[in-house]
Order: C-alpha cells, then sequence, then structure tokens
C-alpha cells in the first residue's frame, strides 16, 4: 500500500517534470511547425549553466534562471529569425528536423569542449531532504521543478490564450498574410513564440538540474521520450502535453511495480503508437491542432 | 646442346636473381624488426557512451608508450600507437581492427574499452590470430566466447569483483549477517556482473533477495527503482552501476530515507567526482576496486609517479588497466623477443602468457585457459570522508564499517 502511494506521488512530481520538458516542443511543433530536435540540447545547456552559475557563485542554482531565462528566449529570437525563417514554408516540417539535428550536435560538442564529457551534478544541500505526508515521502528539490512546471505551464497558457501577443502568435500562423493585413509584425511575433519555446527550456533545464547528474549527450535520452508526450497530448496544445505528461509519469511510476523498469519505460512508446493509430491528432488538441 | 646450358645459365641466373631478391627483401625486413617503430594498433571509445572512460584508457595507453620509448623502447625499438575512435559503437570497433591489422598492418593489437566493445573487436583479433589483451572488457560472457587469444589485464572479472566482501559477511557470526538484500543493476554485462556475483554468494549464505531490479541504460528516473528498494527496507542494496545511475540512485534512496545496514556500488565510488556529487553522505559506501595508487605492488610507484608528472593528476583505474595491458604485452613481447603480425610470432605470444606470470602495477597477474585473471578485486570504503581500502586485511589501509551511518 505504501509502495502504491509512494509510487504515485514520485509519478505526480516526475509528470510534472515531463510536462515543464515538453511544453517548449509542443509550442514549436504545433503552432510553427517545426519539429525542434534541439530542445532537449537546450535542456542539457540549461542545466549545465545552472551547474557553472553554482559552482562559480555559490549561489542556488534557482537564481541562474534569472540569467538564463532571457538568455535563451533572445537565443530562441535569433535562432528563429537567423534560420528558422529561411526554410521554405512548404517544406518547414521537414527541414527542421535536420537543422534542428545539427543545432543538438553542435550544442552537445560544444559542451563536451567547454565542460568535458564529465557527468556533472548540482550538489544541495536539500538534494536529499525530504517530508512525509500520509507515508509517502516527497522529496523537496521534486517538489520545486514540479511548482516551477505548474508556474510556467499557467503562465505559457495565459500568455497563449489572454493576450494580444498570444492572439498575434495564433494569427500569424493560421494566416500570414491576413495577420501582415491587420497589422500584425509577423516575423518578430514568430520570433518570440520561437523564444518563449526557448525560455522554457530555460527552466525545464534547470529543474532538470536540480535532481539529475547530467552529461553532454544525455539530451538524445530525452527527446523520444518528450516527442512521445506532445503527440499523445496533441499538437500544439499546452494543457494536452500536461494532462499527457502527467498520464505518462504516473503510467510509467506505477507499471514499474508489477513490470520493472525496462517494461515501465516502452509504456511511453505504447501510448505514442496506440494514439497514432486511434488519434493520430493527439487526445486533447486535435482542434486545436488544425486550426493553428 | 646449346639450348639445355642456356636454360640451365637462365635457371641459374633466375635462381640467383631470386635469392637476392629475397635475401635483400629479408635484409630489408630484418632492417625495420631493428630499427622500425613496433606499430600498435588500437580502437577506443572516445565519443559516444563510453568517452569517459574510453579517454581513461587512451591517456593510460599514451603515458605507457611514452614511457616505454624513453626507457628504451619494446625490443629496442619504439611503439608506435594509432588510436582509432570507435564512438562506443560495436559494429565499428570490429571494422577499426580489421583496418588496423590489414591496411595499417599493425604488429600488435591493444583492447578497447568495455565488454560490449571487446567482443567484437577480440573476434576479429582472433580471426587473425593476433594476441588480444584487453583493459576493459570483465563480464563473464567476455570469456565464454571460445577466445584462445584472450587476456583480461585486471585483477578478476565482474562476478569475483565483491569477493572479498562476500568473505567478510561470511566470516560473521550468523546473527550479524544481514538477513535481506535488495539488488539494482544496469542492464549491462559489467554492471550486471558485479551485482549478481555477490548476489549468488549472499543468497548462498541465506540472505533473501528482496528486490531485483534491471533498468536499461538510458534510464534518467531512479524514483520508482528508489521506492521499491525503500519499500522492501533491505538490510544490504547492491547496486550493479556505471556512474549517474549510481548517483541517482543513491540521492533516491536518500529522498526516501531509506537507511541500509550496507551499501555497495560498482565503478561511481571510485571516481573523483562522486564525492563532489554526493556531498558528505558517501560515509560507509563501499565500493569494489582493481586499482589504487597507493598499492605497493612494485612497478606501481613509478607509474603514479609518471603519470603524475605527466598528466598532472594520479592514473585511475581506467589508466592503470591500459598501462597493464602495455605491461602484459610487453612482458610476452620481450621473452619470446618478437613483435610482428607474423602467427607464429603471436602464437607464442599468447602461449607465454598461457604459462607465465606478469607482474603489474595491479599485482602479479595469472590467467586461465579463457583469459579470466585469477585474482580478487580490492574492497574499498567512504570512511571519514575519504574512500580507503578496507579488505583484505592485509591491505586494509581502514577497519570496514559493518553498520553504514545514514546517510
Amino acid at each position: 500500500m505504501s509502495l502504491l502511494l509512494q509510487s504515485l506521488v514520485l509519478g505526480v512530481l516526475l509528470g510534472g517534470l515531463y510536462a515543464l520538458l515538453a511544453a517548449g516542443l509542443t509550442l514549436y511543433f504545433g503552432v510553427m511547425r517545426v519539429v525542434m530536435i534541439a530542445h532537449s540540447a537546450f535542456l542539457i545547456l540549461a542545466a549545465y549553466l545552472a551547474w557553472w552559475f553554482t559552482s562559480e557563485t555559490g549561489l542556488d542554482p534557482l537564481l541562474s534562471l534569472v540569467l538564463t531565462v532571457p538568455l535563451f528566449f533572445a537565443m530562441g529570437v535569433l535562432m528563429q529569425r537567423v534560420l528558422i525563417s529561411r526554410l521554405r514554408p512548404a517544406t518547414l516540417t521537414m527541414m527542421s528536423v535536420l537543422l534542428t539535428f545539427s543545432i543538438a550536435l553542435v550544442i552537445e560538442g560544444m559542451l563536451g569542449f567547454a565542460f568535458s564529457g564529465t557527468q556533472r551534478r548540482i550538489r544541495l544541500d536539500y538534494g536529499g531532504a525530504n517530508f512525509e505526508v500520509f507515508g509517502a515521502n516527497v522529496a523537496v528539490v521534486k517538489l520545486i521543478a514540479f511548482a516551477l512546471a505548474v508556474v510556467s505551464l499557467a503562465a505559457l497558457f495565459l500568455l497563449m490564450k489572454k493576450t494580444q501577443f498570444g492572439q498575434a502568435l495564433r494569427a500569424t500562423i493560421q494566416h500570414p498574410e491576413a495577420a501582415r493585413l491587420i497589422g500584425i509584425n509577423t516575423e518578430r511575433v514568430a520570433g518570440y513564440g520561437f523564444g518563449l519555446g526557448l525560455a522554457t527550456a530555460a527552466i525545464g533545464g534547470t529543474a532538470l538540474a536540480l535532481d539529475s547528474t547530467f552529461y553532454p549527450s544525455l539530451h538524445w535520452h530525452w527527446i523520444g521520450p518528450l516527442m512521445a508526450i506532445i503527440v499523445v497530448g496533441g499538437l500544439g496544445s499546452i494543457p494536452g502535453a500536461a494532462i499527457a505528461a502527467m498520464v505518462l509519469g504516473m503510467g510509467q511510476a506505477l507499471l514499474q511495480i508489477p513490470l520493472g523498469t525496462t517494461w515501465a519505460q516502452t509504456f511511453f512508446y505504447i501510448a505514442l503508437f496506440a494514439t497514432l493509430m486511434v488519434r493520430p491528432q493527439g487526445f486533447f488538441g486535435g482542434r486545436l491542432a488544425q486550426r493553428f | 646442346m646449346k639450348t639445355p646450358y642456356r636454360v640451365a645459365g637462365l635457371a641459374l641466373a633466375s635462381c640467383l636473381a631470386l635469392t637476392a631478391c629475397m635475401s635483400s627483401g629479408a635484409g630489408g625486413d630484418s632492417a625495420e624488426d631493428g630499427d622500425g617503430p613496433i606499430k600498435i594498433g588500437i580502437s577506443l571509445p572516445l565519443t559516444g557512451d563510453f568517452s569517459e572512460p574510453g579517454k581513461g584508457v587512451q591517456r593510460g595507453y599514451e603515458a605507457w608508450a611514452d614511457y616505454v620509448n624513453e626507457n628504451g623502447g619494446l625490443l629496442g625499438r619504439d611503439v608506435e600507437l594509432t588510436i582509432l575512435d570507435d564512438q562506443s559503437n560495436a559494429d565499428r570497433v570490429a571494422a577499426d581492427y580489421e583496418k588496423l591489422i590489414n591496411q595499417d598492418g599493425v604488429d600488435l593489437v591493444f583492447g578497447p574499452f568495455s565488454t560490449r566493445l571487446v567482443v567484437p573487436a577480440a573476434q576479429v583479433a582472433q580471426d587473425y590470430g593476433f594476441l588480444f589483451v584487453e583493459p576493459a572488457g570483465a563480464a563473464e560472457e567476455v570469456f565464454t566466447q571460445g577466445f584462445d587469444n584472450l587476456f583480461y589485464a585486471a585483477p578478476a572479472i565482474a562476478d569475483d569483483h565483491y569477493d572479498y566482501l562476500a568473505d567478510a559477511i561470511e566470516a560473521l557470526p550468523e546473527a550479524q549477517r544481514p538477513k535481506t538484500a535488495a539488488y539494482a543493476a544496469m542492464d549491462d554485462p559489467f554492471a550486471m556482473g558485479t551485482a549478481y556475483g555477490l548476489k549468488s554468494r549472499l543468497e548462498e549464505m541465506g540472505v533473501e533477495t528482496v528486490v531485483d531490479e534491471v533498468y536499461p541504460p538510458n534510464t534518467t528516473d531512479f524514483g520508482s527503482i528508489a521506492a521499491k528498494i525503500a519499500d522492501s527496507n533491505a538490510d544490504v542494496v547492491v547496486g550493479g552501476t556505471q556512474y549517474q545511475d549510481a548517483v541517482n540512485m543513491i540521492v533516491a534512496l536518500q529522498q526516501l530515507d531509506y537507511q541500509p545496514k550496507m551499501a555497495a556500488f560498482s565503478t561511481a565510488p571510485t571516481n573523483p567526482e562522486f564525492p563532489e556529487a554526493i556531498g558528505s553522505k558517501t560515509e560507509g559506501i563501499l565500493s569494489p576496486t582493481g586499482y589504487t595508487p597507493e598499492a605497493d605492488y612494485p612497478t606501481n610507484q613509478e607509474f603514479v609517479e609518471y603519470y603524475t608528472e605527466r598528466n598532472g593528476t594520479p592514473p585511475a583505474e581506467d589508466e592503470a588497466n591500459a598501462w597493464t595491458t602495455g605491461q602484459v604485452v610487453a612482458a610476452a613481447v620481450e621473452a619470446v623477443e618478437c613483435a610482428s603480425p607474423d602467427p607464429e610470432c603471436q602464437s607464442q605470444l599468447i602461449d607465454w602468457l598461457r604459462e607465465n606470470e606478469v607482474e603489474t602495477v595491479v599485482g602479479p597477474l595469472t590467467w586461465d585457459e579463457q583469459g579470466r585473471p585469477e585474482g580478487a578485486h580490492l574492497i574499498q570504503q567512504y570512511v571519514d570522508g575519504k574512500i580507503r581500502i578496507v579488505l583484505p586485511e592485509e591491505a586494509a589501509e581502514a577497519e570496514l564499517i559493518l553498520e553504514k551511518p545514514a546517510w
């Protein structure tokens, strides 16, 4: 019983982290039709920057967000304007795979060059700290990561739905010409949209760095599950990605009890195949994905 | 009458010419044997999954080659290493050794890092009749492939790594022995070998296995595995681990407030990064190790001094095993006085190693028919914040802590 409860708690916390890590992907993919293979490489980059920040200054890695979020936003804008916007719309999706694949390799190589391939971990005084709720232990670092996820996803959702920028971004994707006619600076808006996606990578990478060991090639382990999450959730839907992440995270944690780690991991891919067979547009974002 | 003479004359002239050619060819060869460098071919995982240990092995090989060259070479000839990058890829490593032997015409080969790469590489060496001494294929499956050219240049195979610890537990009075044990191992022949070697010893003693978990190498989340182990509340936790999995698992176990009486993990704790990552909570963690710079084997001190001066840091296990590989091959080469791709020379080298003991930086080594070294690993433990040898007693730097303090 306590194992079940403990796994449930771990599953929820893990699901929250997955949601945060996948949020940016669903934004580029669903909204801008860009397959961003380098997203997880940027996560690892943010993790390294948080580690570097902490080892240089001795301050809490969460404070590095003050620097990395604007930095990643700027990098995103730059990347969209300089690279992605040059791809022809007709082949955008396919070519963006190649382009961002190469970016991922460049980031991996640079990280290896700058920080070596040694596995790094941020040592936190509260790394092992935990408290008990109804017999289940909740790790403080996992809870922080979860809170970061909730705040960022809520902010992203409100931004997309309630602000003029969100409307402008959606309009830009739906019909660029019409958007320009009504006075939207579509190039700038698309750049900002991409920057926003990368800003979530800065937060996600820092959350990841709180509770795991990382090394330059770690991003290859992440991109598959994250892609599965956004497809199951429905491309372009931030709530969809969040719900899918939660379901898959919990499913993985719970299935681990009877099946063991190896089979529990295949749950992601079984969910992915099942989604593509039954409901290829995803479970939550179907209409959104078509409209955007 | 004329014709036979002519034919005979022609035949004689041809013979002379041929002999001249042959002797000049042989002369050229022997000149090369005497002066040219001995070429040693190696493929290592310099990029990809095993790049860290791969680079460690590279440093060890290069240091060994420099040391040999500074000290008069091998059979009076310099050694020259050709190191290729196999990208941690098993197909690639086989192709690399093909190339080294066939195209580059190397005189000797040294092994790559890790079981998964050693097996295909050893197969190629076997096909060409080459001696194959390797620094890092410790899993049982390396020795069950029927290789007769392979020697593992380290004290013990994976399954025997914990032998001293198992002996120590066995020596305890029954009441003090642990009752239950949890095992979590990476799906990797080496990592699983270490954990399951101890598992079979403990099970023989009647220690009950309460968790037995195997996880894939790309596992990123250890919360669920830790939850299972914590729920079992096992007396002993044994991790068949490499590096990041051990660190993540230990932190996840701490987060769940699980306090085992004994915790043993392979590989990671001997890594200098380990205490940095785990902080002050390392006390009492056990780990087998095949090498320590402090060991007083005859050649070790010189190795540590030379290596430290050359690279700035003392050598770790990967570097030491690479150096050991060099020592083992060098000992055979000096003994049979040949170093060439010629099958006869290679088989002499192989035969010599079968029968003789080699003095190395990890101690004197001998091998069984399949190339298993016949020693055991030292057991290290974090005592007062530093990793020290605790077993066997004659080599111990500190006393074994049987009841692990809380982490």
